[in-house]
């Protein structure tokens, strides 16, 4: 699957379910040389795909743990982290394809048994965006431009990075190149995904670069 | 001349539709349990509840457990359903009200007479309550006190209606800061004659005809076979798709071509209804209505057409 895309810079359903298998593909080859992301997973629902990411939840300073807890390979064994008091809360990034804008849009909640991190503006700023960038989302819109709204599959609120910029974006990005599916979401990840927090791991990046 | 007619008197009626509203303190905030007085109030359909925060929290102040609790802690429920902010009365009311709808064809619905519809009887006035504590934030937005989360909901869904209207967003965009201004205060006041003129902007992009057709359907978690156990009281499934305003032939696209192509398991014929029924402010639509004429005369005030469906019985 090297063929441009059909309408650069928008995705069509096709082109991001291959984007999001190809990406989950390679992820599952090379996991093992990266600590950064937990698990990657394609979630199939209601006839539409959309991409899961979770990375722990960087320790700041002001939970109450007390350092990062070693990263071993539990995927979502809730059962067995639950007991603990430290349990380790995790950032979960769900990428839909964006019925409107057809790009993709980017949905960011911080999962915690302990149910320290309610969707709200406080918790984005205090653990979801890097202090880097809060200057620049701050400024952008009625409250900034990652806001709070409702997952449209689970229907509950959640970060939500908004996609009516990202076709502008992703063209700057593209910089005039042909890219292909693949490409385009990592370069998607890439441009918008570090505002929350979010990054290709380096050992993907640089093996999707050697294959191509 | 006379669809014209019809659409100006059609926009006018939907923007007229109201609904009482019989709100009370929930016992747990308030300090003589439950012998506060309900808030009535006569409420648009168009229009979103959010903007009642601060009158009930006005009205309730002396009733409150913690007098001092924010307007923004507010928050509606009706029958354990909390009240999603961003949904405007209309479609909450349509949604969970229980109320029958008004079918055009019998013109019996909803009115006395119509035999064993006891809930249609009961649904009117609407029996909310309001809580001041245990905010629901997994299942609602949280409000601010200055209305900015309100407002941010809005603009967006604004402007994803234009993005699809215009397939650009720059109508939008190109509102001058005082259109902007002028349309929220429209909604903030429910006032016709400053929000007509910015919606006509809108609908009307300079030169282009309208590329796709802002429409969301609500399916309750009985008509989603696929969902697995209902985990939120009320949730329901939102769908999108990119609808034309018309078929490649010359037809229009119709309520019927639009649900029987978006959800065909539901709506497995383009001309009759015979698992579910389209229902917009109170009323069943006819398969056969154009979307394009629909939300031209009877969009939300975002623009979109908040469309429920509900099965048959």
């Amino acid at each position: 699957m090297t063929s441009k895309l059909s309408s650069f810079p928008h995705l069509s359903t096709p082109e991001f379910e291959s984007a999001c298998t190809s990406l989950l593909h390679s992820f599952n080859q090379h996991s093992h040389l990266q600590h950064d992301w937990i698990s990657a997973e394609l979630i199939h629902q209601h006839e539409s795909k959309y991409l899961r990411i979770t990375r722990p939840l960087p320790s700041p300073s002001t939970t109450a743990v007390s350092e990062v807890p070693e990263m071993e390979e539990e995927n979502d064994d809730e059962a067995l982290q639950a007991p603990f008091p430290t349990a380790q809360a995790v950032v979960q990034y769900d990428i839909l394809l964006s019925p409107t804008y057809r790009v993709p849009a980017l949905y960011v909640s911080i999962k915690d048994t302990l149910h320290r991190y309610p969707p709200t503006m406080d918790t984005l700023y205090r653990h979801i965006i890097p202090p880097v960038f809060q200057s620049q989302t701050k400024d952008v819109g009625v409250l900034g431009g990652i806001t709070i709204t409702d997952h449209p599959i689970t229907n509950s609120p959640e970060f939500f990075v908004h996609p009516c910029q990202t076709a502008a974006v992703m063209e700057a990005s593209a910089a005039g190149r042909d890219v292909t599916a693949e490409e385009y979401l990592l370069l998607w990840i890439g441009s918008l995904g570090k505002c929350v927090g979010l990054n290709v791991p380096i050992e993907l990046v640089i093996r999707e670069k050697g294959k191509g | 001349m006379g669809s014209r007619d019809v659409t100006g008197r059609l926009r006018q009626g939907v923007w007229n539709g109201s609904i009482p509203l019989e709100i009370r303190l929930h016992k747990d905030d308030c300090r003589t349990y439950d012998e506060s007085d309900p808030y009535l109030i006569q409420f648009p359909r168009l229009s979103y509840l959010g903007l009642l925060i601060h009158k009930l929290h006005r009205f309730y102040e002396n009733n409150l457990i913690y007098p001092d609790v924010s307007p923004a802690d507010a928050w509606l429920e009706y029958e354990g359903v909390p009240l999603k902010w961003h949904y405007p009365l209309g479609l909450l009311y349509d949604l969970y009200s229980g109320a029958e709808p008004y079918y055009p064809s019998n013109g019996t619905a909803n009115q006395e007479g119509s035999g064993a519809d006891d809930e249609g009887q009961n649904s009117i006035p609407w029996k909310l309550t309001v809580h001041f504590s245990d905010y629901p934030v997994e299942h609602l937005v949280k409000l601010d006190s200055e209305g900015r989360h309100l407002h941010d909901l809005f603009i967006h869904s604004v402007k994803e209606a234009d993005y699809l209207r215009t397939g650009t967003g720059k109508t939008v965009m190109f509102l001058s800061q005082a259109d902007s201004t002028q349309l929220w205060e429209s909604v903030k006041s429910h006032d016709f004659t400053l929000f007509n003129p910015i919606n006509q902007k809108l609908l009307n992009p300079q030169g282009a005809n309208l590329r796709h057709l802002p429409v969301k359907l609500y399916l309750p978690h009985a008509a989603s076979p696929g969902m697995e156990k209902e985990t939120t009281p009320g949730s329901l499934r939102v769908v999108q798709s990119l609808i034309t305003p018309a078929l490649s032939s010359r037809h229009p696209q119709t309520i019927g071509t639009a649900l029987n192509h978006i959800i065909p398991s539901l709506f497995p014929s383009r001309r009759s209804p015979l698992l579910a029924q389209a229902v917009l402010h109170g009323a069943v639509l006819p398969l056969s209505a154009s979307v394009e004429d629909l939300v031209r005369a009877t969009a939300y005030l975002d623009g979109w057409l908040h469309i429920g469906i509900v099965m048959m019985a």
